[in-house]
């Protein structure tokens, strides 16, 4: 395609890092060009032509969550991070790693587990997902609660602007606090207020043994006190999670209500550990059954699915069960992580707009939040995917980083 | 304004009216404490205000707006690098006043307090539900969770458990324009951008926090601490990097060399050798199975090290009584020494051999006493450099070498600081690890929020005019112009 505008943002970049456009739809709708650049310096000259042209760039890594968020007003330049998957620097003895936005998660911690490390974060798709999508879509997994989120991991970043600056905050360093976090304000973005170029994350040693137990409970009354008694106990515990039948019999277990628990840390703890999870399960009538991960892996894939409508809800732990149930009687595979006190729901064939507000009314009535992970155009179109703490201080943020709207317009809100 | 005025001014009398006369103080000798905070910056400000709530806050903020004076809020005062003094006058916000605990909510592990509410006064309420607050500054027993959430504050267990900002689920804030928002809410991970997790860390330059949402921790089944006693700095600063190359991440891992050491063990009886270059404070925790295996790990680290010894604590009282001198160094400091200054700076946990052998070289050079109690584990040092404060050249040494150390940091390939915020104290020296670039995408952030000029001005970035008047700033301005290693 040709243009007076899209010509001038080809001379911007070297031809070889042009794309076919066919390649990168979102919502059903092609951009006019697509490029994929291979250094950062690339990525920022784009978003000064694109900028200078009034285009609307959406940002890219592995595209597995395009649908968070408001669907698109105007989609005009596809901008691949892929091309940008090096790692900066590895420092195994401080436990530091500086990667480009592109690099997948799977390669970065096949990298690291060479050295007896991992970044301890489980995205959904945790196998497709690149580092700037881990950061800019701010996702978490089933690990979240007994461990931190990206955003606690990332110890600095730099990010391309629309005014083709590269600015970074942060460092390398574990521990620091100079100046402002602006990859704090990257993570979870969506790429709204720049595009992370490249981030330094702390390490965690990876943990010798991992096992992971299915408790099948009586009822979901008695699976609701098991998840919260294993929370409270004192167990080698990286996650706990409630499960609504249907979700459970989706992940290859029975159709009832399960607990899946997932042990990580030294052997003889996760052994000790095991015998504990056996007596809780034991005096709530439960059945522990053996499992190599399987419901983990379905569990996974379900989250990042698209096609369907997945929701995520914030509340508190007390209220996990009630809400567990009541995506499930929605019609939704349904399950909770007491610890990060987040309900995952996950409708195959979507839900229609009045449910998916009565499931946010329900979560704002115990003080929690409700956000469309993924949905139809036409859903996203109908409610708000997301609930905004001060929109005010975002549309001024937005203002003063993206001034003429070219990063994502509209993903968050009306021209922000 | 006010210098020896007997009445007081119109913008004294706006505040007086909006939050009566008693919280409100603006007699030059009622303000003279005001000026300080724990660094060594001092400015007095034009009238000092202790607000009650949210509402009252925000009704100072424009109340100051009005009469276009800067706002410099102030917890406590127990910091470091001079986030709040009044440098160009103003209305001082104190939260001491909002120091009510309003909800310890043990069944979801939260708590909801007021920004004066002390660190250690929140421990205390939530230990008997078997929960923590997990970031332990060494100040706690007088520093304010407002002034925690300022500077993303650590302390020792920052090591396992991360700075403020992991802890913080959201923050009511008056912003620069007086409007009450609230960032963040009571559950992790919010949707939307993280306003939570820029505010925190931002020195209070972006508004005032009045209400804090804080995770709780649950205690550890098991907790082990060791004193590990080395000759030398060195070997104990290799011996750090030897226990995580093992595998092992402590909860605490703290250093305290041997100036430090005779200092600290007159006053504190803590058990520390007088003898010894350095000792390590290894602190594990988790299942009884995990803290023995890693307590033998750290152990074997540190003889492969050429520790002398390492002793573990048996009961509560000893492990207590380990921590009382980490805790109370800085005090005993203050006891022995008529005036301290406290760096803060961050190198690569790799680089601290190296580092600690020129910080120990530089001050040598410059002929002043300087110990050392940091938290080695995160590669933060804390050089604590003594001198005579009525010495003028004795000052400007001090500023010199922390000057130095900063420098040797960040070639080191680290940062100004890992706690203690840049506050006025470092401003100057931004430069030296951020391009302009990169200060002017910090300065957006400052515009987005509005409060440029007016809320607490001079902190953080570095900016040219009305702000570098005092002597230290005038300094270490100076120091600073070489902008060589950005």
């Amino acid at each position: 395609m040709t243009s007076p505008s899209l010509d001038a943002l080809r001379h911007a970049v070297p031809s070889d890092i042009e794309r076919e456009p066919h390649d990168y739809a979102i919502d059903g709708v092609l951009p006019r060009v697509a490029f994929r650049p291979g250094d950062r310096r690339e990525v920022a000259d784009l978003l000064h032509a694109a900028d200078q042209h009034g285009l609307v760039v959406v940002p890219q890594g592995a595209r597995t969550s395009l649908e968070l968020g408001r669907p698109l007003g105007q989609y005009d330049v596809a901008l691949s991070l892929l091309g940008l998957d090096r790692i900066v620097e590895y420092v195994p003895e401080d436990l530091t790693i500086t990667v480009e936005a592109g690099l997948t998660l799977r390669h970065l911690q096949e990298e690291l587990a060479a050295r007896g490390q991992y970044l301890p974060v489980d995205p959904p798709p945790h196998d497709r997902v690149t580092v700037g999508g881990l950061l800019a879509t701010a996702r978490a997994g089933a690990w979240r609660g007994y461990l931190p989120a990206a955003r606690d991991l990332v110890l600095g970043a730099t990010a391309a602007l629309p005014d083709g600056t590269l600015p970074k905050s942060g460092g390398r360093v574990v521990k620091n606090v100079s100046g402002y976090d602006l990859h704090r304000l990257h993570a979870g973005a969506l790429g709204a207020l720049g595009v992370i170029v490249e981030a330094s994350f702390k390490l965690a040693p990876l943990p010798p043994a991992t096992r992971l137990l299915a408790l099948r409970a009586r009822d979901e009354r008695s699976a609701a006190r098991l998840a919260r008694d294993l929370w409270d106990s004192h167990l080698a515990a990286r996650s706990v999670a409630l499960l609504a039948p249907a979700a459970a019999s989706h992940s290859g277990l029975h159709r009832e209500p399960y607990v899946l628990l997932e042990l990580a840390g030294v052997e003889a703890a996760v052994e000790r550990s095991v015998e504990e999870a056996r007596a809780l399960a034991g005096r709530a009538g439960a059945q522990v059954e053996a499992t190599e991960g399987e419901p983990w892996r379905r569990l996974r894939a379900l989250a990042g699915e698209s096609g369907a409508t997945v929701l995520r809800m914030g509340v508190p732990a007390t209220s996990l069960p009630e809400l567990v149930g009541a995506a499930a009687r929605a019609g939704c595979l349904a399950w909770g992580y007491p610890a990060a006190g987040s309900v995952i729901a996950h409708a195959e064939a979507g839900l229609d707009p009045a449910a998916v507000r009565a499931l946010r009314e329900q979560a704002q009535r115990h003080g929690g939040f409700l956000q469309v992970e993924a949905a139809s155009t036409e859903l996203r179109r109908q409610v708000d995917p997301f609930e905004h703490g001060d929109a005010e201080a975002l549309r001024a943020l937005k203002q003063q980083f993206d001034p003429r709207g070219t990063l994502n317009r509209g993903r968050w809100m009306e021209g922000v | 304004m006010p210098t020896n005025a007997p009445t007081p001014s119109a913008l004294v009398r706006d505040l007086q009216a909006a939050l009566g006369e008693r919280h409100v103080l603006w007699a030059p000798e009622d303000l003279l404490v005001y000026e300080y905070d724990a660094s060594i910056d001092r400015a007095r400000p034009d009238v000092a205000v202790f607000p009650g709530d949210a509402e009252e806050t925000a009704a100072v903020v424009r109340i100051a707006n009005l009469h276009d004076v800067p706002v410099v809020p102030r917890g406590s005062g127990t910091g470091f690098a001079g986030g709040a003094i009044a440098v160009r006058g103003g209305v001082l916000i104190v939260t001491t006043r909002m120091n009510r605990i309003l909800q310890v909510d043990a069944e979801n592990r939260l708590a909801v307090v007021e920004p004066g509410v002390i660190n250690l006064a929140l421990q205390q309420a939530v230990a008997p539900h078997g929960l923590l607050y997990a970031p332990d500054p060494s100040s706690q027993r007088i520093c304010s969770l407002g002034g925690n959430i300022a500077n993303n504050s650590g302390g020792p267990h920052t090591l396992a458990h991360g700075s403020t900002v992991n802890h913080v689920l959201g923050v009511e804030v008056v912003l620069p324009d007086g409007r009450i928002t609230w960032l963040g809410g009571r559950q992790l991970d919010a949707p939307g951008v993280d306003l939570r997790g820029l505010f925190v860390g931002s020195e209070g330059t972006l508004g005032i926090a009045t209400k804090i949402c804080l995770r709780l921790m649950r205690q550890q089944e098991a907790v082990q601490t060791m004193l590990a006693i080395f000759d030398s700095v060195e070997a104990a600063s290799a011996a750090v990097s030897a226990v995580i190359r093992r595998g092992v991440v402590p909860v605490a891992l703290e250093m305290l060399d041997q100036e430090i050491i005779r200092i600290v063990e007159p006053q504190i009886h803590a058990g520390y050798p007088l003898d010894a270059g350095a000792v390590l404070l290894i602190e594990v925790e988790g299942l009884r199975e995990s803290v023995a295996i890693e307590a033998e790990a750290a152990i074997d680290a540190c003889r492969e090290q050429g520790a002398r010894e390492v002793r573990t604590a048996e009961s509560a009282p000893e492990r207590e009584r380990l921590w009382e001198g980490r805790k109370a160094g800085i005090g005993a400091v203050g006891a022995a020494s008529p005036a301290f200054y406290l760096l803060d700076g961050v190198v690569p946990r790799t680089k601290l051999p190296q580092t600690m052998q020129a910080v120990q070289e530089a001050s040598a050079r410059y002929g002043l006493r300087c110990a050392n109690i940091f938290h080695a584990g995160d590669g933060n040092l804390h050089p604590t450099v003594m001198f005579d404060p009525d010495d003028p050249d004795a000052v400007r040494r001090v500023l010199e070498l922390g000057g130095e150390i900063m420098r040797l940091c960040v070639q080191a390939g680290g940062s100004l600081t890992g706690e203690h915020g840049i506050g006025l104290e470092k401003r100057s020296y931004m430069e030296w690890i951020f391009s302009p670039e990169d200060l002017d995408a910090m300065g957006r952030v400052r515009a987005a929020f509005g409060g440029e000029e007016r809320f607490n001005p001079c902190k953080v970035l570095p900016s040219g005019h009305g702000c570098g008047t005092g002597h230290a700033t005038e300094i270490r301005h100076h120091l600073a112009t070489p902008g060589v290693y950005v």
